[in-house]
């Protein structure tokens, strides 16, 4: 038995180089394959799977927004009758508003057909005056319900799908912009629930497409170092141990990203101006609250409903390409200037440190001479 | 003799240093700490109300002639359609129903088209020109709310400048602001985050659920108590100097013990609910629209369109809620800032271990074919 035991070692490695031996030319591009296969998992992982990651689920959120936030019970029909007379009914989100302000408009239509026919005698100025009140009525009730976020749209009309798309793109990169909001309870809590899930992927994105970009434009400016002052732009210094180290000799400075910003900006607000009619000034306002993130909403591209009704929805995926690519941009110059940031940061916090305990120092001294006087 | 009562002298006079000179000492590391780290609130407070006046200054004349124009639109817009309702009825000398429901019925659809227009231009129901002032949205705590919602790039839109000296002031208050504000919330972040994990060190050990008695913010106390009285001035010294480090926070070494990732979560969704529960009261909205107000305001997305102060016209009552929602905006964000940095490294931490399982995984079906080569000559 041992002598089997001893020389099992020996049979089992010459099987196994005979094996690998035999059947090489099989395992190889299968290797080859699942390699392959291993790195596109890993890029896609990490770098372009990321964008398309984000991409895939605006259109996801979109569609499920356009579906929650246009969806009519099967009792609808019922329920918008009884809303047009009744102020006890069963709709939900938008309509509640549409149906107050039907009611309210037929009520005044009623009350003024009230006055008129009631007056046997014409007294002019009685007249005026209540239907001046009931106007006034209307009119207080309207600002009520634009307050309560009617806009005179129904959901079908303001839910187009580019619509939804710029929504789901406002919420998970934090702009906010506002002209289109969840108006049912469900609508609410799911945009709760895509922006906690939304915000992380889109943070990925945002540190992923700022590295890609760096080192992308880190490249070009080195090309271009290297073409116009025939230099190279790479020195390798060796160190006391004996290994070389290639250190870059030009560092991408930090007003070469800024230009790269303003010039981007530049283009948006020419772009802008000329599509929507916007002037250059609305135009950079917009631009710069939308790349900053803060997304006021008072100005949104493509936000005409009658272009999104005729179907002219290229303006739309254009902005929120635009909108993308902008936030990558920004990520690329918090990526390169964030080192210079951070260097200055803490030299000026040293400094200021320093400065302080001189100071103390100085009290101390001074009270020091101040105790041996006495 | 003299040995020994210069030894007993300098051992008072160290004492009396010791007494008064500690309180000063602390005092002063007190302001330094202040001025390094907590000034950055200061900085950034400021700078909200140099923002607030110079909005309320651009934007305020104007904002208020708008609402003047806008209420002599509905005015006389209200009054043409009562003289055109007046035609009508003059016009029908039988009053027939229908037709004449007909015209009354397009009339006041145009003059709800215009009322809309003037709430556009900025009507919101206050109808006489003389409490226009009291219940503007461009008074100091409103424009300090803008202001504060610029630089957070919370970016709400209720309130937006419609000048072009505001917008161009808006752009550049935003690029400065910005990054004032980013370096706020690390600060502060890094100083709560680390007294956090202290008192949270501290608790651990009080209740004694196995935390690490090597933590330098607990060690001091104990070796102080230990150590003999003579040498105590010194030992003070040390205890003084590693806590003025571990307060100023440049190399403190006792993240031994990490703060559990539900507990910061815990901590941010109580927060938001604490808010939901106090803005839903004052504001009179329902628990579901507060809790969607916070969390939409503190993850800076801010749509704008459930806002404190959009229901309530008392000029008392408008200040307070911008005020009560700046401060809760501020805080909130601090806390945020704090639960991230708590988080960080253990989601890290776990998001490393995630990859590498993955990577695991696919080297994993790649290995295993290479033993099923070899297994049946067995």
């Amino acid at each position: 038995m041992t002598q089997s035991g001893a020389s099992v070692p020996v049979t089992r490695s010459s099987v196994r180089s005979r094996s690998s031996g035999g059947s090489s030319s099989e395992v190889d591009p299968r290797e080859k394959v699942k390699a392959c296969c291993r790195k596109l998992v890993e890029f896609m992982f990490t770098q372009v799977g990321v964008g398309g990651l984000v991409v895939c689920y605006a259109i996801v959120g979109a569609f499920a927004f356009q579906h929650i936030e246009t969806a009519k019970d099967p009792k609808w029909e019922v329920e918008w009758h009884k809303a047009q007379t009744s102020p006890d009914h069963n709709l939900k989100g938008a309509w509640v508003q549409l149906a107050a302000v039907k009611r309210l408009t037929n009520l005044t239509a009623n009350k003024l057909w009230d006055v008129t026919s009631s007056e046997n005698v014409f007294n002019i100025t009685t007249w005026k005056k209540s239907t001046d009140m009931i106007l006034h009525e209307f009119q207080e009730g309207i600002v009520d319900s634009v307050k309560k976020g009617y806009d005179g749209r129904e959901p079908e009309d303001a839910w187009t799908l580019p619509a939804a798309l710029m929504f789901c793109l406002s919420i998970f990169t934090m702009i906010g912009y506002g002209n289109m909001v969840p108006k049912t309870t469900w609508g609410k809590v799911a945009t709760i629930l895509y922006a906690v899930f939304g915000i992380p992927v889109y943070i990925l994105y945002f540190m992923n497409m700022g590295k890609v970009f760096a080192n992308c434009f880190r490249w070009i400016y080195r090309t271009m170092y290297e073409c116009t002052t025939k230099k190279p732009s790479i020195k390798v210094i060796e160190l006391e141990n004996g290994d070389t180290v290639a250190h870059p000799r030009v560092i991408v400075p930090t007003t070469a990203c800024l230009w790269v910003i303003s010039g981007y900006v530049l283009g948006g607000t020419i772009m802008f101006a000329e599509w929507e009619g916007w002037d250059y000034l609305d135009s950079a306002y917009f631009c710069v609250t939308s790349l900053c993130k803060i997304g006021i909403g008072d100005f949104v591209p493509g936000a005409n409903i009658l272009e999104s009704r005729s179907g002219n929805q290229t303006k739309l995926v254009i902005n929120f390409m635009y909108l993308l690519l902008g936030m990558g941009l920004i990520a690329m110059c918090y990526n390169l200037m964030r080192e210079e940031v951070k260097v200055k940061m803490q030299d000026l916090k040293r400094d200021m440190r320093k400065w302080l305990e001189g100071l103390r120092i100085q009290s101390c001294y001074g009270k020091k001479k101040s105790k041996r006087y006495h | 003799m003299e040995r020994k009562r210069s030894s007993r002298h300098r051992q008072r006079y160290r004492k009396r240093k010791t007494t008064c000179d500690k309180i000063k000492d602390f005092i002063r590391e007190f302001i330094a700490f202040m001025f390094s780290n907590v000034g950055i609130i200061g900085l950034v407070v400021g700078y909200t109300i140099c923002g607030a006046f110079m909005f309320q200054a651009i934007e305020g004349t104007e904002a208020s002639d708008d609402r003047e124009e806008a209420i002599k639109d509905i005015h006389s817009a209200r009054s043409k359609t009562r003289d055109r309702l007046w035609e009508i009825t003059q016009k029908f000398n039988v009053l027939e129903e229908e037709a004449w429901r007909e015209q009354a019925a397009s009339e006041v659809l145009k003059f709800q088209m215009e009322v809309i227009d003037a709430i556009n231009k900025g009507y919101d129901g206050v109808d006489d020109v003389k409490d226009l002032s009291e219940t503007s949205q461009w008074s100091f705590s409103g424009a300090f709310l803008y202001s504060l919602t610029v630089i957070t790039t919370i970016g709400y839109g209720n309130v937006a400048p419609k000048t072009e000296w505001g917008k161009v002031a808006t752009i550049f208050y935003a690029i400065i602001g910005m990054p004032l504000f980013l370096l706020y919330l690390s600060n502060i972040g890094d100083i709560l985050a680390k007294s956090f994990k202290w008192s949270y060190a501290k608790c651990c050990l009080c209740r004694g659920c196995g935390g690490n008695r090597d933590s330098r913010s607990v060690s001091p106390e104990n070796s102080v108590a230990v150590q003999v009285p003579e040498i105590i001035d010194e030992t003070d010294e040390q205890y003084e100097e590693s806590h003025i480090e571990s307060t100023l926070g440049d190399s403190v070494k006792d993240d031994t013990i990490t703060v559990p990732v539900t507990l910061c979560l815990a901590i941010m969704v109580g927060y938001v609910c604490g808010g939901a529960i106090l803005f839903s009261k004052w504001e009179d909205w329902d628990f579901l629209d507060g809790s969607y107000f916070c969390f939409i305001s503190l993850s800076t997305i801010g749509f704008g369109d459930i806002v404190p102060g959009d229901q309530i016209y008392a000029s008392k009552g408008l200040d307070m809620s911008f005020i009560f929602c700046s401060m809760y905006l501020m805080l909130g964000m601090a806390i945020i800032a704090m639960c991230f940095n708590l988080m960080q490294e253990e989601v890290i931490h776990k998001f490393r271990s995630c990859v590498k399982a993955v990577k695991n995984c696919c080297s994993c079906s790649g290995a295993r074919d290479d033993d099923v080569d070899t297994a049946p000559i067995e």
